[in-house]
């Protein structure tokens, strides 16, 4: 199944193909797509590497779906370049390009079979019968959907469903698969079972997925890398654990995982003034500079949770809090707790179930986190936003 | 105490009451009457003695050219309806936007606020050897003579397509919109181009609203006597009107119900026949794409 064809425009293609992107690189360079005067996408630079699990996150109306779709043909851009295995794009057909799409709703066709479905588009090139049928059958077994070959979509469940999309984009052994939110329609269980399947799927055919989602589990647990998509912008790309541990500015701090955000002002790089004492970074943001507003962030897990130390000289030193418990709520092997640190201001903390202190709603405690895990961000009203992608 | 439990099918009692009394009921003595003669001038007509003389009478050669001229007309005119109605019902479905689809309905809508008489008389004036389509080819110089259509089959077809066009195109329209972007997406997604789209996608999910436009034409087009009396004259007579003379005119409802039978079972079977040949037809084209792995795992 590894085995990759080329597209098959050779001859008027080869003047503007390029060597050094093999077959499943995929390249976007400053493109960008306007729906009448809204910007969709606003001046994207994405570079996937072939069998790359490339995930595009971001929330409703971020422009994540309108690039895949630019992908696979279905819109052009307005301005930039596309090339997919180094083929320049611009102009092709759906029809014409070697890459397949796991649709949303799945767009299974109600009047064929499944195994019609399947090798729909392996009819459409000159594949001999008889390939046609060992191929299904081979991409039928892959999903486990092989007994199901001769039923209708619509006598099957969504998961199963989901499946013979799969079945019937890979069969056709695309340079890149592109799949839209394909496991949205899903319940829970059945999701996470079919990110495992799909992960393994990937790594054994080789291809590189471009994979659109707003669930950032879902990203996070598959992907090589994830580009995180704002208002048609790519706000970061990288892998999941950069992605967590090393956020590029406090909208992907706060969309990836939790955050306690302090709204701060900036004494120099690696200090703050917030509104219930002073915060410190270990790590200086070379965006803030003193005098900003800043936002600090850290997240729950990283807060610290002790009864009060009695300590008169702890509040005022820098991530030390007194703070009064508001909730507490056991959530099987963490803890989590709300406290209200005065002015307005209050922290989420979550500890593991052994080490958690038993604090309980209105008691007093100390809230301490290390300059390790506290980032700071330039305020979002303040941020420059457009100098992450602008050349 | 038991509650009274009347059969579901009770909701459908005035239908079935309507039905009977309107539709079986006539359509029963209609075929009663076939069987029948005409006893004398001042009589309509009589059942005492039962033959199918009236059914020869009405196949004569007299009247059977009128049969086979109806019959090519339905055909010729569902078949153009169909050709001309289809591309705008696509392009209403698939290209137009959402938004102004309904000023097209509308649009196609219109025509049917005015009597289908006066339509059809309107015809009568643009197709008229003095009319102004007459002069106008004249004066462009594509006739050297006046337009020589009217009372005609072919002015009959033009009327007719006029009429029953509306009927195609909005059962079409619903019937392509049905299908989706969706899916036409997904074909081309998987290399299908435009045409193996429209043909493997589009038209096997738009068959219902097809066949149903098909019908929806063909069958009141068959039985239409205004357009051929408006625009046929002698050379454009339909079956419709034969039937109508007979019960209006002639006064013998013996022959006029033995037409009307003869008309009905020409509907059914040139229906059957036409759907049986576009099944068969189509038949090659479609095993060709069927694909049955069998339940072996």
């Amino acid at each position: 199944m590894t085995a990759t064809t080329a597209p098959a425009p050779a001859a008027s293609a080869t003047a503007r193909s390029r060597a050094d992107e093999p077959t499943g690189t995929v390249v976007l360079e400053n493109v960008t797509k306007r729906f009448g005067t809204a910007v969709a996408v606003d001046n994207i630079t994405l570079h996937v590497e072939p069998g790359e699990f490339l995930s595009l996150l971001g929330p409703s109306g971020c422009g994540k779906t309108t690039t895949l779709r630019m992908l696979a043909g279905f819109e052009q851009p307005d301005e930039g370049s596309i090339r997919i295995s180094g083929q320049d794009v611009l102009g092709i057909p759906p029809y014409k390009r070697n890459v397949n799409t796991v649709f949303q709703a799945y767009a299974l066709f109600p009047h064929l079979t499944i195994a019609e479905n399947v090798a729909y588009g392996l009819q459409q090139t000159k594949v001999p019968k008889a390939e046609i049928r060992t191929r299904v059958a081979d991409a039928l077994d892959m999903v486990r959907m092989r007994t199901f070959a001769d039923r209708k979509p619509q006598q099957l469940s969504g998961g199963q469903q989901q499946r013979i999309a799969l079945a019937r984009a890979l069969v056709n052994r695309p340079s890149v698969l592109l799949l839209d939110e394909p496991l949205g329609a899903l319940d829970r269980q059945l999701r996470e079972e079919m990110q495992l399947e799909l992960k393994l799927l990937q790594s054994r055919v080789g291809i590189s997925f471009i994979f659109v989602t707003h669930d950032q589990h879902e990203a996070l647990s598959m992907s090589d890398r994830i580009a995180i998509m704002r208002e048609g912008r790519i706000e970061q790309l990288a892998d999941a654990d950069t992605i967590y541990g090393a956020p590029t500015n406090a909208y992907v701090a706060g969309f990836i995982g939790q955050q306690n955000f302090f709204e701060a002002t900036a004494k120099d790089a690696t200090t703050a003034t917030s509104a219930v004492g002073p915060v410190t970074t270990a790590s200086a943001n070379p965006a803030v500079h003193a005098g900003d507003a800043i936002v600090a962030a850290v997240r729950p897990e990283f807060v610290q949770l002790a009864a009060p130390s009695g300590d008169k000289k702890a509040p005022g030193r820098a991530n030390v809090f007194d703070g009064t418990i508001l909730s507490s709520s056991h959530l099987g092997e963490t803890v989590q707790f709300l406290i209200d640190l005065g002015n307005d201001v209050s922290v989420q903390a979550r500890l593991p179930t052994p080490s958690a202190p038993r604090l309980s709603e209105g008691d007093r405690a100390t809230v301490t986190f290390s300059p390790d895990s506290v980032q700071f961000f330039p305020s979002e009203s303040t941020a420059p936003q457009h100098d992450q992608n602008k050349e | 105490m038991p509650k009274l439990r009347l059969p579901k099918a009770t909701l459908a009692l005035p239908a079935w009451v309507w039905l009977l009394a309107f539709f079986a009921a006539p359509v029963g003595l209609i075929i009663w009457y076939s069987f029948g003669y005409k006893p004398s001038i001042f009589g309509t007509h009589a059942n005492d003695i039962l033959s199918l003389d009236r059914y020869a009478e009405a196949l004569s050669p007299t009247f059977f050219s009128t049969f086979s001229n109806t019959l090519w007309v339905g055909v010729v005119g569902t078949l153009a309806c169909l050709i001309i109605g289809m591309p705008v019902a696509y392009w209403m479905a698939v290209k137009v936007p959402v938004a102004k689809r309904g000023l097209l309905i509308a649009a196609i809508m219109i025509p049917f606020w005015t009597n289908f008489l006066v339509r059809t008389i309107g015809w009568q004036i643009i197709l008229a050897p003095q009319g102004w389509l007459s002069q106008g080819l004249q004066a462009v110089g594509i006739l050297d003579g006046p337009l020589e259509i009217l009372y005609s089959r072919s002015a009959v077809l033009i009327g007719v397509i006029y009429n029953y066009l509306p009927l195609m195109i909005l059962p079409l329209f619903v019937a392509f919109d049905r299908v989706g972007e969706p899916l036409r997406e997904a074909s081309k997604d998987l290399g299908a181009g435009r045409l193996q789209t429209f043909l493997r996608v589009t038209i096997p999910l738009a068959r219902p609203g097809i066949i149903a436009g098909l019908l929806l034409v063909y069958i009141p087009l068959m039985g239409d006597y205004i357009t051929a009396t408006v625009l046929g004259g002698a050379k454009g007579n339909m079956a419709g009107q034969l039937v109508a003379a007979q019960f209006q005119s002639a006064q013998n409802w013996a022959l006029g119900s033995a037409m009307a039978v003869i008309l009905i079972l020409t509907i059914l079977l040139s229906a059957a026949v036409l759907g049986l040949i576009i099944w068969l037809a189509t038949l090659p084209f479609r095993s060709h794409y069927r694909l049955r792995l069998g339940a072996e795992a």
